[in-house]
């Protein structure tokens, strides 16, 4: 078992580190550097200021050069600063983790209060018009684009109904309370629950489905006792592991955000702040946000397998 | 199932109780849409930094809503008849002029200190070291010493004597008791500011307002400076709101999140149209035609484009004004050269180009480019295949481009779009003049600027002046030279005058770039909000913030009493801009 | 018991799924409608200044857009360029999945092992992000000729490489899978015995026997295709006007969503709608195709 965590967690490195590579290249292939842009942008900026400036930024450098610099410092802790928000790497990031993490908390919660009990619910009655129902509405979930949901949404709820505030986390004046945040996250996190919720509804039916199949349930059945316990008890248990392993490997993307929500809400969360640095060519920020998204999925990869050999007796890892 | 009543007026209540937060009178929420980055003033040129920034700090000097250049944080502007500009001669013998400059006498930092010399030397010092990360060094290249003569005057010599020698917009002070210690490692200085390290530090603030509070992608508020010497500002708070997404920022205002949205950073054209359109009766919709020049530059190195005939051509087949009246109900002003008809030296005696589909025709017949099927050819057999290149993402300018595009195939001309991101068709596209036939984009400018760095021929960018310089057409017109280091030179007005229309008339006829609109930018104000005025320019209109206030005519808000006798008493002092 | 062929076994069942036929018959008006887009409406690209965001009318069933375009017509101009992208993204992602995951079954070992490592590394890449940075990189930096880099296919073959390169991994991980369980049966293993030669093997028998999980698997991904294709063109980095496809018209109608919300209807339940109807598609064929699956 340690031995498999062990060389999980260093391919994981590896992977880290060639991913890193990769997009350090991939976004040199990005045409204009900042000081060009700036060139464009500011008529009095003359060749001797771009120079000066390219030097400053160490931009005068090949790609390769500036990598292996970047790496090093890195690997001393030093993440630099992100160009943009001209702050420290982390000062910028960590806001924008945190108000990404309410989001997709909340977006989980919802998608599995709603998804387990009506995954339960249609393989209770497999086959029946409810569960004919239920398989529609997962499909309909999954196939939500989520940006136009989300308008469909502010269209009604804060445009014709007034109800909800359209954008923004909070308002900017007299806001803050915990009643004005959880306004504000209501369409978000519906937007994304909604699309997100059906996944969970097709995984839970089908493990539910699947463990009725098992001898164990047939037995327990046999004994007499009746179908709510039997499925409350044993079912229930065996057939939420897989959920809680796709659970498991959703966290990791959860450090990515959800960009096109975020886009929608104007939410200022992690998927913007990587949009951002990359079309911005902040060089430091982007690179950081891409390899902790990356990081966090393979973490909760290597969770996921943990979770499935606690839950499930019947698998080890040696 | 029925919900107990009592658990459904809970829910109400948290729907609805809340919908719209009762705003006090003296607050002012303003949508925008770019995020600002650093908030030094001198590091990186953004929009939305000196949007927000020009309501906390104040430059020497600016351009007014009349278009005329005013003193802001200085007393009286110098100039050659108030004897406070003196030409003289340089060690070159070049000529060059003193420019004398006193510090408004009450001017302070927003935590006490005042504003004096030793922060002009700062502010030069850091603009000049190589390493400080100061992006537009051009005024630091100008002032070739700077003389102090005591706490608040000082004397600038620069390098030259220009038309508009006492415009010093770009020299904004750096509060030197803050600033001067996180200097010691100049190459550091970019990481280390206090603006972005210390942001609502009050004393990196001389304007009305100073900035108490960052949220970063979210907001920006300000309140006003306890030590401002000018107008008292009508507002408690103002709070500048970043909604990157326009749609967003229109739900926004119609939900009452914000109070009103910036005409600078604010919804495109056709949207606010719409907009106004639906809503128009509830908010004061301005649109203010200004510097900003939609227009094509043409690339000179393509024998196509390098052919007069056929750019005067491309421009009889456009219906500018069509274009102008149905997609942006007719408050983009067309444009004829790229100067404004607001500015002063404007003439409109030169070559007007009205919708003529014949003429075009008859002008590429000429050029050897004869119609055959849809496309024209020329006697080699070649297409009339020309590419027009755009910033992807500009929505009104992506629809002009296309029905640029179907208006120009009547023609018999082939034209292909290709929108880019703007970092791509800026960095590359443009500045390295990659673009195969034409470019479309816009210009931002001060009024009466001189169009050195986009039609001189020493300023066509290349490998070996690192990019630099805006002629990105290569257009060379010895004439349009001389014209251009006569211009700036020229200090009496109406040679001057007759100088730029003499360009204007070169302009129209040479077609150097395909004059397309003037862009307007739509205020959607609260009707109650008096005093801000568009300026047009690149100076925003928060220069001028102190004059925002609700209209309190019809409805006295109460919290007026408290701050009514102290109005009364700074009132009496003099501003040196109104 | 009466033996069948798995085929007619799977169109018997998939005749009785109500979801599948519903999907099959939106896709079948779907396609009928865009290939019949010149007959049914004018041309997706003709301007009209006069009808901008014109109501609907006889001249314009759907409405006219910002420009005074005819929606209907470039509603069914997207659905080609929309469906286009998919089928071929997923072709190719269908194309490299197989092909990684019968190698890495097949040969097993430090193959195998190298092959799912960069499987893994693959699927833990943030991907809207990354597309985001495969999107804006600047092709003519590669060496790609200026010509073609304007062209529409051009437009669409990036869109398709940058989505299909990043796609493969459900396929490859399946068809190993399944390549591993054939491998070890008997059959396989006699014609390995008799001599045959790898490529004949995986050719002959394995193939054949992964083609139903992947037909499933490449329906099932054509939706989610769908919905990236159109989330980047919406974001500006995907197909750019005047080419029309759903993502980008829902970009134009977005900004007009509070005086023309049906801009905004129209493409996103096209978007929808396709991507149901690939769903249940996939859904039903996956149900028809599985050899344990119950009748009925």
């Amino acid at each position: 078992m340690t031995h498999h965590i062990a060389s999980r967690t260093l391919q994981s490195l590896a992977v880290l580190l060639v991913m890193s590579f990769v997009v350090y290249g991939l976004i040199g292939l990005m045409p204009g550097d900042p000081i060009d842009l700036m060139i464009a942008s500011d008529p009095h900026l003359t060749g001797a200021d771009a120079v000066r400036l390219k030097a400053l930024y160490g931009l005068d450098k090949p790609w390769t050069e500036r990598y292996l610099r970047w790496l090093m410092q890195v690997l001393q802790g030093e993440l630099g600063y992100s160009r943009l928000y001209a702050r420290p790497v982390l000062d910028a990031m960590l806001p924008a983790l945190a108000n990404t993490a309410l989001l997709m908390l909340g977006a989980l919660t919802l998608a599995l209060v709603v998804a387990i009990p009506l995954g339960i619910a249609a393989a209770l009655r497999p086959g029946s018009a409810f569960d004919h129902g239920v398989n529609l509405v997962a499909f309909a979930s999954v196939s939500l684009p989520t940006f136009w949901l989300g308008l469909m949404l502010i269209v009604v709820f804060a445009v014709h109904l007034g109800w909800l505030p359209a954008s923004g986390m909070e308002e900017v004046t007299g806001g803050g309370g915990l009643a004005d945040r959880l306004r504000h996250m209501i369409l978000p996190v519906l937007t994304l629950g909604l699309a997100g919720m059906g996944q969970y509804i097709r995984h839970m039916r089908a493990a539910m489905l699947g463990e009725a199949h098992h001898d164990y349930v047939r037995t327990a059945r046999a004994k007499g006792c009746g179908p709510a316990r039997v499925v409350l008890v044993h079912q229930l248990r065996n057939a939420l592991i897989p959920v809680t392993t796709i659970l498991a490997l959703e966290v990791g993307g959860l450090f990515s955000g959800a960009l096109i929500t975020e886009t929608v809400f104007a939410w200022p969360g992690m998927g913007r702040l990587i949009y951002e640095a990359v079309m911005g060519n902040d060089f430091n920020l982007a690179l950081v946000g891409l390899l902790l998204a990356t990081a966090m999925t393979l973490l909760g990869s290597i969770l996921a397998d943990l979770a499935y050999a606690a839950l499930d007796r019947r698998v080890s890892y040696k | 199932m029925t919900l107990p009543p009592r658990l459904l007026a809970a829910l109400m209540l948290l729907c609805l109780g809340f919908a719209a937060p009762a705003r006090a009178k003296d607050e002012l929420v303003i949508g925008i849409y770019q995020v600002p980055a650093t908030f030094h003033p001198n590091i990186e040129s953004m929009l939305a930094k000196t949007y927000i920034l020009d309501m906390a700090s104040r430059p020497f000097t600016a351009y007014d809503a009349q278009w005329k250049l005013v003193c802001l944080l200085c007393e009286t502007l110098p100039t050659l008849e108030n004897g406070l500009a003196k030409p003289e001669k340089i060690n070159g013998g070049s000529q060059g002029v003193a420019l004398t400059y006193t510090i408004r006498a009450e001017a302070k930092w927003a935590d006490g200190t005042p504003v004096t010399t030793e922060d002009v030397l700062f502010t030069m010092d850091a603009g000049r070291h190589p390493l400080s990360g100061v992006s537009n060094a051009e005024i630091y290249r100008r002032i070739l010493k700077v003389e102090v003569k005591d706490k608040k005057t000082f004397v600038l010599h620069m390098d030259r004597l220009t038309f508009d020698y006492n415009a010093i917009n770009d020299l904004r002070l750096l509060p030197a008791h803050l600033e001067r210690p996180r200097f010691d490692k100049p190459a550091e200085y970019r990481n280390r500011t206090a603006y972005d390290q210390d942001t609502t530090n009050p004393g990196l603030y001389n304007g009305p307002f100073r900035i108490t509070q960052v949220v970063q992608g979210s907001h920006v508020v300000l309140e006003p400076n306890a030590h401002w010497d000018g107008k008292k500002p009508a507002f408690r708070r103002i709070v500048v709101k970043i909604v990157e997404n326009t749609a967003a920022l229109e739900a926004n205002l119609l939900s009452g999140g914000v109070d009103m949205i910036a005409g600078e950073l604010g919804l495109p054209l056709d949207q606010a149209i719409a907009f106004e359109k639906r809503n128009g009766k509830n908010y004061a919709v301005t649109y203010k035609p200004g510097l900003v020049y939609e227009h094509i530059d043409v690339n000179f190195a393509s024998p196509i484009m390098a052919d007069k005939r056929v750019r005067q051509a491309l421009m009889l087949a456009l219906d500018r004004d069509l274009v102008n009246k149905q997609l942006f109900d007719g408050r983009q002003p067309v444009a004829l050269t790229a100067i404004n008809p607001l500015d002063s030296v404007h003439t409109d005696a030169v070559t007007h180009y009205k919708y003529d589909p014949a003429k075009a025709a008859a002008l590429l017949d000429a050029a050897g480019w004869k119609q055959s099927g849809s496309v024209r050819r020329n006697d080699k057999g070649e297409p009339l295949a020309l590419e027009l290149g755009t910033t992807a993402g500009n929505r009104s300018r992506e629809l002009v481009a296309q029905v640029l595009q179907a208006q120009w195939r009547k023609i018999g001309a082939d034209v292909r779009l290709k929108a880019e991101p703007p970092r791509v068709f800026f960095a590359e596209s443009v500045t390295k003049r990659q673009f195969p036939h034409m470019a479309l984009f816009a210009w931002y400018s001060a009024p009466e600027s001189v169009p050195r760095t986009t039609l001189h021929s020493t300023q066509i960018p290349s490998e070996k002046n690192n990019w630099s310089g805006q002629n990105y057409p290569g257009y060379v017109n010895p004439r349009m030279d001389e014209l251009i280091d006569a211009i700036e030179v020229e200090l009496n007005r109406p040679k001057r005058v007759a100088l730029w229309h003499e360009l204007q008339r070169i302009y129209a006829e040479d077609l150097p770039a395909l004059p397309l609109f003037f862009r307007a930018d739509a205020f959607i104000l609260p009707k109650q909000l008096k005093g801000l005025v568009p300026t047009g320019h690149q100076d925003p209109s928060t220069l001028w913030v102190e004059q925002w206030r609700w209209d309190t005519a019809e409805d006295a808000p109460p919290v007026a009493e408290k701050t009514e006798p102290e109005k009364k008493k700074k009132n009496g002092k003099a501003k040196n801009h109104s | 018991m009466n033996p069948q062929s798995p085929l007619s076994r799977a169109r018997r069942r998939l005749k009785h799924d109500r979801a599948a036929l519903f999907g099959i018959v939106v896709l079948l008006l779907l396609a009928l409608g865009a290939g019949l887009a010149p007959f049914l409406a004018p041309d997706p690209e003709t301007l009209d200044l006069s009808a901008i965001y014109a109501a609907p009318s006889m001249d314009h069933w759907l409405g006219a857009d910002e420009l005074g375009r005819d929606v209907l017509a470039r509603l069914l101009n997207g659905a080609r360029v929309s469906l286009a992208v998919a089928a071929a993204t997923a072709l190719l992602a269908a194309l490299i999945g197989t092909s990684l995951g019968l190698l890495a079954g097949y040969y097993g070992g430090r193959l195998d092992a190298a092959l799912m490592r960069i499987t893994d590394g693959v699927m833990a890449l943030p991907l809207l992000p990354l597309l985001i940075v495969l999107a804006a990189i600047d092709p003519s930096k590669l060496g790609i000729a200026p010509e073609t880099l304007g062209s529409e296919d051009f437009a669409i073959g990036r869109i398709v490489l940058i989505i299909g390169l990043v796609g493969w991994t459900t396929v490859a991980r399946l068809v190993r899978a399944q390549t591993l369980s054939i491998k070890a049966r008997d059959y396989v293993r006699a014609a390995t015995a008799i001599g045959a030669g790898p490529g004949r093997i995986m050719r002959r028998h394995i193939l054949p026997n992964v083609a139903s999980p992947i037909v499933v698997a490449t329906t099932l991904s054509i939706g989610n295709i769908i919905l990236i294709e159109s989330a980047l063109s919406f974001l500006g980095l995907g197909i750019r006007p005047p080419l029309a496809s759903w993502g980008n018209m829902l970009t134009g109608a977005m900004n007009v969503v509070w005086s023309a919300p049906e801009q905004a209807l129209w493409p996103g339940l096209a978007i929808f709608l396709t991507v149901l109807a690939f769903n249940l598609v996939g859904d039903g064929l996956q149900r028809a195709l599985d050899p344990r699956g119950e009748e009925g």
